[in-house]
């Protein structure tokens, strides 16, 4: 009874997906489904419509921006979080981990207000900001828990073999947190990518990012081309997701088994 | 003759590609107390469990009270539990935990409150009824356990190692109060344990197990003073395995050449090739030589309040090992030659 | 070690600083047509309280329990199942399948719903997109992996041997469920609906895509004032409501969570 609840509960979180990979293959504009047969045309317009292209290539850099910047300045904070003997890490740890909590319009609104006043009005650079900012909760959270797995030991015994500080970070701690590091990446970069509603406020048709140019066009218009859009994004994520599971075990992220 | 109230016929239980319990046949008696004895991974848990109804045994058939419950899910057969971890319910108080069983069977509020009572008060903590599990002792917690599974009076209880999470003081006192209760409710009792003192104090028969099958099913004193098997006789209490052959229907020769009598009740066979066990107790101290005593020499010492267990190592270079009571009737020291005596009955032939 | 906390830290200001804008602003009065302000004034979160925007935030709450209430109830055989499955190839895919539209975005995933409850798959009998009906299909949607994820948690944490025990009492597994597990499973209970609840209240692209305009909620008002009508002020104090509400619930999450240690 209870595989058959679930089953019927997954099918419902996955029917939605479902539908979408069909549609994207429909020739018609008309959104059917079962399709009424099968046509790359839309996905040919997703690829070759400027509005996404230019979305796509600001995604890029935007997402590696962050990304690039979040990484050490999330790693450093979890170092300090864990080793820095910081009289409150309570507080600190809530505070690195506040963007959170921060509804994306407040966010968002609060950008846009920021940057009016700085006279920099949809720069890249407020839009980079403010992903690093979303995305570095999860970094530090992630590398966080690498570096409460380290052993000490290790680099005292890096130390008792002549290794200086610096050396020891680089051929000792560094390599170990790898998994951290993965997983860290991993976060950032979906967050990023899929980010919408903050940058939804910060950015114009210049700089938009990809979701943002995918609701654009969905408010716009009806045809296929994002479920063509849809399609691509799914798939690449479906792998990566999957890269993940069988290279980091997904399970050990999120449950504690035994 | 008292008749069978759990009865397991040939059952076998896998795991994959490893055999837990292996075409095990068990009559467990009416008002008896039968422990389940070995080492770990020999099955007792596993038996316990294809009794309680948790796991399905891959082949046979588990009867109670003559009636096949072989598919009857756990909460059909009205046993008791005692779990290794107590298992209890935390989000309860001890009241309620105790009162589980009575509310699932529909007990009105007034009986419930009557039979919990007088539960908490066998086990002595009826002033503890709105505490929770988290606030009690260890010792007071097994007891509370204890209450829960006897408190509806169940046809079998079934207790899981309940003594091995407490420490040495208490876990002889909570083995006592346990055989009392028993005795008084006279319910019928499977114990599983890997503890040998504890089994022979408790039990009326122990089945020692082995891989999954029963090595030994006897009362405790036969087992001891019998062990038929090289396993058995490691396992239960301590003792020496010297190696010989038979020369006359009631005389081994040990390797060196050296002959000791054997009175082990049947005759042996003479030229067969045979394993001897010798309980360190029952090997005594001569003052001299003579009189049969075999010579040794000390090789270690250890000193145990009570008595001192003594390594000596025979001319023909078998070890053996004797519990000296203390005080020593001859000074021992290492290195130094003592004459031993092995009494004829004290042998046990191995097969 | 100081030091090593200084970027993160500057970070975190920069987005204060930010928050920092949106109290600035909201207690600014907003001068139509121009992104120009005026002097200090309360009348924008009086504006909050006004009957038609009282009737949006009522809106948003009761909708965001209606989510959390059905999204706790079928994500819960899930997360159970997640928890409790002994083969590790069942919970990798119910974990794939839970986690992948997390990954996917929140466009793809309310675009799908367009789809599905614009009637492209099958006709139904009452309209739902554009529709009250639809925004909380697509929430609960968006909600479930998330709290799938924190209810096997919790679950995972109760060990089995409490279910035997129940068992070995006479409670037949429906009432072991009752008695035992979900009294157990409590704290992940409390801190998964207050999450889902306190996201929902600020949600926005499932309400502005799957109501077309005709539900509302506290971000879709954001949005309209802020980046259609430009009343930055306005929107700022709506943005604040949303924040403190948020801020409230997940301050219970935390006690719930320390609660149950």
């Amino acid at each position: 009874m209870l595989k058959a609840a679930v089953v019927v509960l997954l099918a419902f979180m996955t029917l939605p997906t479902v539908v979408v990979i069909a549609v994207s293959f429909n020739p018609t504009a008309i959104l059917s489904f079962p399709p009424a047969g099968f046509s790359l045309r839309w996905y040919e317009n997703a690829l070759t419509y400027p509005q996404f292209q230019r979305a796509a290539v600001n995604s890029l850099w935007v997402t590696l921006g962050s990304v690039a910047l979040a990484l050490p300045i999330g790693t450093a904070a979890a170092l300090a979080l864990e080793r820095g003997r910081l009289r409150l890490p309570t507080l600190w740890a809530t505070l690195l981990l506040s963007p959170l909590v921060v509804p994306g319009v407040a966010a968002g609104l609060g950008f846009l207000i920021l940057a009016a006043s700085l006279g920099m009005i949809r720069s890249r650079a407020v839009l980079i900001v403010a992903h690093v900012a979303l995305v570095l909760p999860f970094v530090v959270r992630s590398v966080w828990v690498s570096v409460r797995n380290l052993d000490v030991t290790l680099e005292r015994a890096a130390a008792s073999l002549g290794a200086t500080p610096w050396r020891a970070f680089r051929r000792v701690t560094l390599p170990l947190l790898r998994p951290g590091f993965f997983a860290a990446i991993l976060f950032a970069v979906v967050v990023s990518v899929n980010e919408f509603v903050v940058s939804l406020f910060i950015s114009n048709r210049v700089t938009e990012i990809l979701p943002v140019a995918m609701y654009s066009y969905v408010v716009n218009y009806t045809d296929p081309t994002i479920a063509a859009m849809s399609t691509l994004f799914i798939t690449a994520t479906f792998v990566v997701v999957w890269l993940a599971d069988r290279f980091v075990g997904l399970g050990r992220v999120f449950l504690q088994h035994r | 003759m008292a008749n069978a109230v759990v009865e397991l016929r040939g059952c076998t239980r896998d795991y994959g590609g490893v055999r837990a319990v292996d075409a095990l046949d068990l009559a467990i008696l009416e008002g008896e107390f039968l422990s389940l004895l070995g080492p770990s991974g020999c099955g007792k848990t596993t038996t316990l469990n294809l009794v309680a109804g948790f796991v399905e045994p891959t082949a046979g058939r588990v009867f109670i009270d003559g009636e096949d419950v072989t598919g009857l899910p756990a909460h059909r057969r009205g046993l008791g539990v005692v779990f290794q971890s107590y298992a209890l319910f935390p989000h309860l108080s001890v009241f309620e935990n105790v009162a589980f069983g009575l509310r699932e069977r529909r007990a009105p509020a007034a009986e419930i409150a009557r039979r919990v009572g007088e539960a908490l008060e066998l086990v002595r903590l009826d002033r503890e009824g709105r505490q929770r599990p988290s606030q009690l002792s260890g010792g007071m917690q097994q007891r509370v356990a204890l209450a829960r599974a006897l408190v509806y009076r169940p046809r079998v209880l079934l207790l899981d190692e309940p003594l091995a999470a407490l420490d040495k003081k208490l876990r002889e006192e909570m083995r006592d109060e346990l055989r009392a209760i028993q005795c008084s409710v006279g319910i019928t009792t499977v114990f599983v344990t890997h503890d040998q003192a504890e089994a022979l104090g408790l039990s009326d028969r122990i089945a020692v197990m082995s891989r999954g099958r029963i090595e030994r099913l006897g009362a405790p004193r036969e087992i001891y003073e019998r062990p038929s098997s090289r396993f058995v006789a490691d396992f239960i209490g301590a003792s020496t395995v010297l190696r010989g052959r038979a020369v006359a229907t009631d005389r081994v020769a040990l390797a060196s050449g050296l002959e000791v009598q054997v009175a082990a009740g049947a005759a042996l066979r003479i030229g067969a090739e045979l394993e001897l066990a010798i309980r360190p107790e029952r090997v005594q101290l001569a003052a001299g030589p003579g009189m049969g005593a075999i010579e040794a020499r000390v090789e270690g010492l250890v000193y145990q309040g009570a008595l001192t267990e003594v390594s000596a190592r025979l001319g023909d270079g078998q070890r053996l090992r004797v519990f000296v009571t203390e005080p020593s009737p001859v000074p021992l020291a290492q290195g130094q030659t003592v004459h031993l005596v092995l009494p004829a009955d004290a042998f046990m032939v191995l097969t | 070690m100081k030091l090593l906390l200084a970027p993160a830290l500057t970070v975190i200001a920069l987005f204060a600083v930010a928050l920092g804008c949106l109290l600035q602003y909201s207690v600014l009065t907003f001068i139509p047509g121009s992104l120009k302000t005026g002097g200090l004034t309360l009348e924008n979160f009086r504006n909050v309280l006004a009957p038609q925007y009282l009737g949006v935030i009522w809106d948003t709450v009761w909708l965001s329990a209606a989510t959390t209430v059905l999204t706790l109830l079928a994500a819960y055989p899930v997360a159970y199942a997640l928890a409790r499955t002994a083969s590790a190839r069942v919970r990798s895919a119910i974990l794939v399948l839970t986690l992948a539209p997390f990954f996917t975005g929140a466009i793809v995933r309310t675009y799908a719903w367009i789809l599905v409850l614009g009637n492209a798959v099958i006709t139904w009998p009452i309209p739902m997109l554009f529709t009250e009906r639809g925004v909380l299909v697509g929430l609960v949607h968006f909600s479930m992996p998330t709290m799938i994820l924190m209810l096997a948690a919790g679950i995972s944490h109760i060990d089995p041997v409490y279910e035997r025990a129940a068992a070995s009492l006479g409670a037949r597994p429906a009432r072991v469920f009752w008695r035992v597990t979900l009294p157990l499973s409590l704290p992940g209970i409390v801190s998964g609906s207050l999450i889902v609840f306190a996201w929902t209240l600020s949600a926005y692209p499932t309400p502005a895509l799957l109501g077309g305009g005709k539900v509302q909620m506290i971000a879709t008002v954001v949005k309209d004032r802020g980046l259609d009508s430009f009343n930055w002020p306005g929107a700022a104090a709506f943005a604040l409501l949303a924040l403190a509400m948020t801020i409230v619930l997940l301050a219970g999450v935390g006690r719930a969570g320390a609660r149950a240690a």
